[in-house]
Parts: C-alpha cells; sequence; structure tokens
C-alpha cells in the first residue's frame, strides 16, 4: 500500500443508510486566511473560520461579496492552505499533507462544481466527466477498464439528464447543460464531498432552479455530503443547513428550509 | 492518461502552434539538404582524391629520389606482402610547360611533371579511369604515339613525296620528329584547355598530337634545368581542378633520364613507391609498419604517408566547413526554438484556468508538465517528422528541382564546368539525418520546459481566478 493510498483509506469508510457511499465529516477550526497584494499589502479574508459538516448534511455557505465565502471553500477543498487553523477529514488532519496527497484527495475525495462551469473546451462532454479517472488511472489502467469507465460516466450524464449530449462539446451546450456536465464531472471521481461555488450564478432561474434540485436530490438519494457557496438565498434556504461568513468571521447558523 | 488525452486534443486543435514548428521544420529540412549535398560533394571528391593517389605513398625526402627502389619494393613486399596488392615507382617533379599554340605563340605553365610506367600505375588507384580522349572517352593509360601522327606532320606530308636518296629526306624525317615527338604524354584536361564563361565546350590549346615542351630540374649539385619534347596522346580529368591544372604524366624512365637520374633503360631513381593494399586493410596500421622498417634502413629519408595524411589540410578544411554551417543551421533552428517557446507561453496564458480545474480535480504539478513537454514533444516529432520527409524529398528529387529553375530562369544554377560533377552528388548519410532530427526535437522540448514549469507552478486559486 503506498502511502497516498494509506492516507485516503483511512479517511473514506463511509456508509449511509447501509448502503456504501462516499460521505465524509469535514471539520475545520480556525482557519485564518489573508492575501498579499504586491510586498506589503495584505488582505486578511478569514479570521479565525471554525465550521464543521456531517456526513451527508448539505450545508450553505453564504455572505456579502469579500466576504470570504469562495476562499473557505478553497481552503475546506484543499485547494489553498491556510495561514492558521486546521482541517480534518473524518478525523485525519489534512491541511498539512504534502502535495502529492493533496492532489489525490482533491481527485478521490472532493469534488468541485464552479460557477464558470470550467470544461475543458478540447473535450466532449462524455470525456469531461472521465477527467478525474482521466487523473487518477495510468494509461495501462485506463486502456484495461475504458469500457467500463465510459458506462459508468455516461450514467452519471445519463444521471444528470444528459445522456444524449455525450459526444457533444461544451460549446455546443447551453449554460444550464454545461453545468450539469460539470457535476457529473464531480460526481464521476466519487467523491465523498462535493465542493459547489455558486453552482447556479451564471444560470437564469429556471436552469438555477433544475441544477440545485439536482444537486438536493443527489444529496438525499446517495446521502452525498454538499457544500455550497451562494448569494442567493433562495439557493441557500435549499440546504439543511445556512452559514452565513461576515467580513471573515462566521457570524450565524441558521437551518435551512429542507432542514 | 489525461496528459496524452489532452496533449492529443491539443495537437488537432491548436493550429498556431503547428504554425511554431514550421520553422523546426524548414530547418531540419534545410540541414538534411546542406549536410546530404556537403556529403556528396566530400564523398565524391574523396573518391577522386583517392583515386588519384595510391592507398599508401612512400616517398623520399630528396627530389632527387633513390636508386634502390627495387629494394624498397622487396622490403614492402617482405613486410606488408599479404596486405599489399600492387606497387608502382613513380618520380614526381616540379615543371613548367610550354604549350605551342598553331599561331607562333606559347603558353607556359607551371606543372607537376609525374614519371608513370602506365600499367604499373593503373593498378594503385583509379588512374585509368582518369585518362580520357579529346572527346571524354576513356582511354588505356599508355604513351605511344600513333605512327600517323607524324606522317601527317607538316614535314611528314613532304616525307610521304620525298625519295629516300633524297638529301632532304633525313631533314624531313628530323623535322617530323621534332614536330611529333615519338614520346607521348598525357596532359592534365585543365591545362589542355580553355574554359570560356558561358561557353558550352572547352577549347583546346594543346589538342592530341600537338606538341607539348617541359623544363624540369636535374640532378646535381648546380641547379641545372632539363627541356624535353612531347606530344600529347590523352589527357588526366580526375575531376579535381587542383591534379588537372597541374598534372603532366611522361614515360617514367624518360624523365629518369632527362633528369641525370637513370640510363633510360630501366635503371633508375625514383622519388615515390605508390602502394595500393587489399581491400578492407588497415591502411594506417601498414603505413605505420612500412615507416618504421624504412626508418631502420635509412633514417629520416623516407616519409610514408596514406592518402588521407597526403590530403589531410584539405579534408580537414571540408570537414571544419561543415561543421561551421551545420553549427549556423543549429542557431536557426534554435531561433526556431524560441518562437516554440514564445507560442507555448502565449498557450499557457490562455490555458490558465483549464490548468486550474485540471489541478481542482487532482492532477499534480508532475502532471500538469508533463502535458506540456508530452505537447512539445509531440509538436517537435511532428515538425521534425515533415522536415526529414521534406528534406529527403528534396534530397532526392535535387537535380530536377534544379532543372525546374534552370528551365525557369534560364540561368545555370549548378554549373558542371565549374564542379566538373554532370548532376549535384548528394549522399544521405543515417546517421546524420538521426543526429539532425534528435537534436532538433530536443532544441525543441527543451524550449516547452520553460512554459511546461511555469504551468505546472501555477496556483489553483489564482488559476481558476485568472481572467
Amino acid at each position: 500500500m503506498t502511502k497516498t493510498e494509506s492516507v485516503t483509506t483511512m479517511i473514506l469508510p463511509l456508509s449511509f443508510k447501509g448502503q456504501h457511499i462516499m460521505s465524509a465529516h469535514l471539520h475545520a477550526v480556525g482557519l485564518k486566511k489573508a492575501y498579499r497584494k504586491g510586498r506589503s499589502l495584505e488582505v486578511p479574508v478569514l479570521h479565525g473560520v471554525d465550521f464543521t459538516i456531517e456526513a451527508g448534511e448539505m450545508v450553505a455557505i453564504v455572505g456579502a461579496s469579500g466576504s470570504g465565502k469562495s476562499t473557505l471553500l478553497h481552503l475546506l477543498g484543499l485547494l489553498d492552505g491556510p495561514d492558521q487553523g486546521h482541517i480534518y477529514l473524518n478525523g485525519e488532519r489534512i491541511d498539512q499533507l504534502p502535495d502529492k496527497k493533496r492532489d489525490y484527495l482533491r481527485n478521490t475525495a472532493f469534488g468541485f462544481v464552479f460557477q464558470s462551469y470550467h470544461l475543458m473546451p478540447e473535450l466532449t462532454a462524455l470525456e469531461n466527466v472521465m477527467m478525474p479517472q482521466l487523473i487518477r488511472l495510468s494509461p495501462w489502467q485506463w486502456f484495461s477498464q475504458k469500457t467500463q469507465l465510459k458506462r459508468e460516466a455516461a450514467s452519471w450524464l445519463e444521471r444528470v439528464g444528459l445522456g444524449h449530449r455525450g459526444k457533444h462539446k461544451p460549446s455546443e451546450l447551453s449554460g444550464g447543460e454545461m453545468q450539469r456536465t460539470a457535476i457529473a464531472r464531480a460526481l464521476a471521481g466519487n467523491p465523498q464531498i462535493i465542493l459547489a461555488d455558486e453552482p447556479t450564478g451564471n444560470l437564469d432561474a429556471e436552469s438555477g432552479e433544475s441544477v440545485m434540485k439536482l444537486l438536493r436530490d443527489l444529496n438525499r438519494e446517495r446521502g452525498m455530503t454538499m457544500i455550497v457557496v451562494t448569494h442567493d438565498l433562495s439557493v441557500a434556504r435549499q440546504a439543511d443547513r445556512i452559514v452565513r461568513l461576515n467580513q471573515g468571521l462566521v457570524e450565524s447558523f441558521n437551518p435551512g428550509v429542507a432542514a | 492518461m489525461y496528459k496524452y488525452l489532452l496533449c492529443w486534443r491539443y495537437l488537432k486543435t491548436r493550429y498556431i502552434a503547428l504554425a511554431s514548428v514550421i520553422s523546426v521544420m524548414l530547418g531540419v529540412a534545410t540541414m538534411i539538404v546542406v549536410n546530404s549535398v556537403m556529403a556528396g560533394f566530400a564523398h565524391t571528391m574523396r573518391d577522386r582524391l583517392h583515386g588519384i593517389l595510391a592507398d599508401v605513398v612512400v616517398e623520399s625526402y630528396d627530389l632527387d629520389g633513390f636508386w634502390d627502389w627495387r629494394d624498397v619494393q622487396s622490403i614492402i613486399q617482405k613486410e606488408c606482402g599479404d596486405l599489399v596488392e600492387a606497387t608502382a615507382p613513380t618520380m614526381e617533379t616540379f615543371g613548367l610547360l610550354k604549350i605551342y599554340l598553331p599561331d607562333g605563340q606559347a603558353v607556359t605553365r607551371q606543372v607537376m611533371v609525374i614519371g608513370i610506367r602506365p600499367e604499373d600505375r593503373a593498378k594503385t588507384g583509379d588512374f585509368s579511369e582518369f585518362v580520357q580522349d579529346e572527346n571524354g572517352k576513356l582511354i588505356k593509360p599508355g604513351f605511344d604515339v600513333p605512327k600517323n601522327w607524324q606522317t601527317n606532320s607538316p614535314a611528314g606530308h613532304l616525307l610521304k613525296d620525298t625519295p629516300k636518296d633524297d638529301p632532304l629526306h633525313d631533314i624531313l624525317r628530323q623535322q617530323a620528329g621534332e614536330q611529333v615527338p615519338d614520346r607521348g604524354a598525357i596532359v592534365g584536361y585543365a591545362l589542355a584547355t580553355i574554359h570560356r564563361p558561358g561557353a558550352l565546350t572547352d577549347d583546346f590549346i594543346a589538342p592530341a598530337g600537338s606538341r607539348i615542351g617541359l623544363a624540369f630540374p636535374k640532378s646535381g649539385r648546380k641547379p641545372e634545368a632539363a627541356y624535353d619534347d612531347y606530344t600529347v596522346v590523352g589527357f588526366f580529368k580526375s575531376g579535381m581542378s587542383e591534379y588537372d591544372s597541374m598534372h603532366v604524366y611522361v614515360p617514367l624512365e624518360r624523365l629518369q633520364y632527362m633528369r641525370m637520374l637513370g640510363d633510360g633503360l630501366g635503371a633508375g631513381a625514383v622519388n615515390q613507391i605508390q602502394v595500393q593494399v587489399k581491400p578492407g586493410v588497415n591502411i594506417n596500421e601498414v603505413a605505420s609498419r612500412l615507416q618504421r622498417v624504412l626508418d631502420s634502413r635509412r633514417p629520416l629519408y623516407f616519409r610514408v604517408a596514406t592518402w588521407e595524411q597526403k590530403q589531410g589540410p584539405l579534408l580537414e578544411a571540408v570537414k571544419i566547413e561543415q561543421f561551421i554551417l551545420n553549427v549556423l543551421l543549429f542557431l536557426i533552428i534554435a531561433v526556431a526554438g524560441f518562437g516554440i517557446l514564445a507560442i507555448f507561453s502565449m498557450i499557457v496564458v490562455e490555458k490558465t484556468r483549464d490548468i486550474g480545474v485540471l489541478k481542482a480535480l487532482g492532477a499534480s504539478t508532475g502532471g500538469v508538465r508533463g502535458i506540456f513537454l508530452s505537447y512539445g514533444l509531440a509538436l517537435s516529432i511532428v515538425g521534425c517528422g515533415a522536415g526529414m520527409i521534406e528534406g529527403l524529398l528534396i534530397v532526392h528529387y535535387l537535380n530536377d528541382i534544379e532543372n525546374l529553375i534552370n528551365s525557369l530562369t534560364g540561368t545555370r544554377v549548378f554549373n558542371p564546368d565549374i564542379y566538373y560533377f554532370s548532376e549535384i552528388p548528394t549522399l544521405v548519410e543515417p546517421w546524420t539525418v538521426a543526429g539532425i532530427v534528435l537534436g532538433a526535437i530536443a532544441i525543441a522540448v527543451t524550449a516547452s520546459v520553460w512554459p511546461a514549469q511555469r504551468a505546472s507552478r501555477l496556483h489553483p486559486v489564482q488559476a481558476l481566478r485568472f481572467e
């Protein structure tokens, strides 16, 4: 067993309602983060955030622009490191892991959904969905499992209602379709936690509603832990819990409408 | 796996990057063409040089040579008999050539007078392949003057109608012998002809059957010149102007006699023994063995050299020329490498957000670096492969291309009269082509290292936020 595998197996033994699911408990303590602009200007963003999300829970993080919502999401998803504070996944500290293990966790434990979808324009929808697996596997592993992985990716596209769009490039998809493809991509890596940064931010009301319903359904069906950053309260209300950030501090924990 | 998929997709969709390797392609093609032509020239030149000289030459430092050359031949046979195919004694000395023109004028030229035995000399090197008549047809090397040349001379014509008991008969016979001496000489083609710019054929100033005079040093304490007349019986055309404009071959025994170094009947001195070794024999080893044994016989008298050593400066000059040209052409590919660097840097900027997404999805720093390095490698393989095919095609059809340019422009790009080649010689050396292609690939990949490194070091959050 490699070191990377040993870290992952420590934080992956999870089940939900009797079935094997990908869900996890994420806990952050005293997170502080500041951005440096130029040589001397330091802009503090997070001032010591404590945050906990239980396995299978859906939490919305809301707050005004510049309140640190996205920064918190990036720290929780290991896209960035905190200046101070600790992050635990299933009880294991993950914020100080070396780069290789962080890469591995981002690939296996977290699924990201971005406001601007961030699909690869050169790849088809199906290939975009397969990307986490493509990153994970060596060419040899890929060729030996190709058929099965393609089938799985196609089923994820089917699940988000885009089974017929697999061969289409992102430029041939609508905004809502692109975001659903991005969600399918996040799900295809079988992550424990979905981290969504303004998933409806670029969508019209109808598409936004459809995307949020999809995330909510996935959370309920599979018990998938979800953190959704939004400034739209109607979106936030669909979460189990709402965390409000104000000037880099957690101001309040409010139960969402669905709770 | 994602590295190769993305690399393949970038290759198929980023035409600007493909454009960046056009310069690499052209550089590779140019290098292959230039190297093939230079190798062709060098190879042909080496062939001709080797054809003129035997594999190994034993010579004395003294221009008057050595009388005991038969003993030296025996030593050569004894020391390297199993390695040697043939030997030929020769006498080489500088001299002056007088060409007598029909209008009474005379042209004087500096020459190298070489006394040979044609049969022996033909066995050492390709001498017999360079002796031709006025029409360019190869003839058997020899110094016999056809009998009818004397009878066809002005004095010979008169002699035909003069009875033998006429007092003029002996005078006319003597004059016929003076007008067409019975001693033949093979004259360098460039000595015997004049090439006028633009003319299709060369004008003979010393055609076959004409009389020439040779002056050369006699042996003795005081420097003194000997003079002798010969009839031109053939022309030496090797394709090397250095030789074709200098060499005059005469009978060995006659030269020995005139230089007071022989009795004219076979006994005499030579200053060179040409040694032809058997195929596959190491000529350097033969040369050093002979040098050793001859030194022990007479120290500091003989110089034994291979044909390559004798032509060392010329062959070295060609090598240096080829090396400098290669350095310059590789610099062109290096410049192309900077083009790749610039375009790759642009692509990295364009792909910043994609790099951020890949990192968010778990791609490692090495993986992202690998995408751009693989991309650089793939592009360079495409560029170098295309350049190699283009270069080889140009080399293959080089003479057709030259003919086409000639017909389009009305001028001769490659003048065979200057180079003595009927067509542009080319030689494709596989190792040279492989070296050029691998070198160009290395340059192109090196040019993509910095952009790839830059891409791999992008911070995922900054990359995702890049506008």
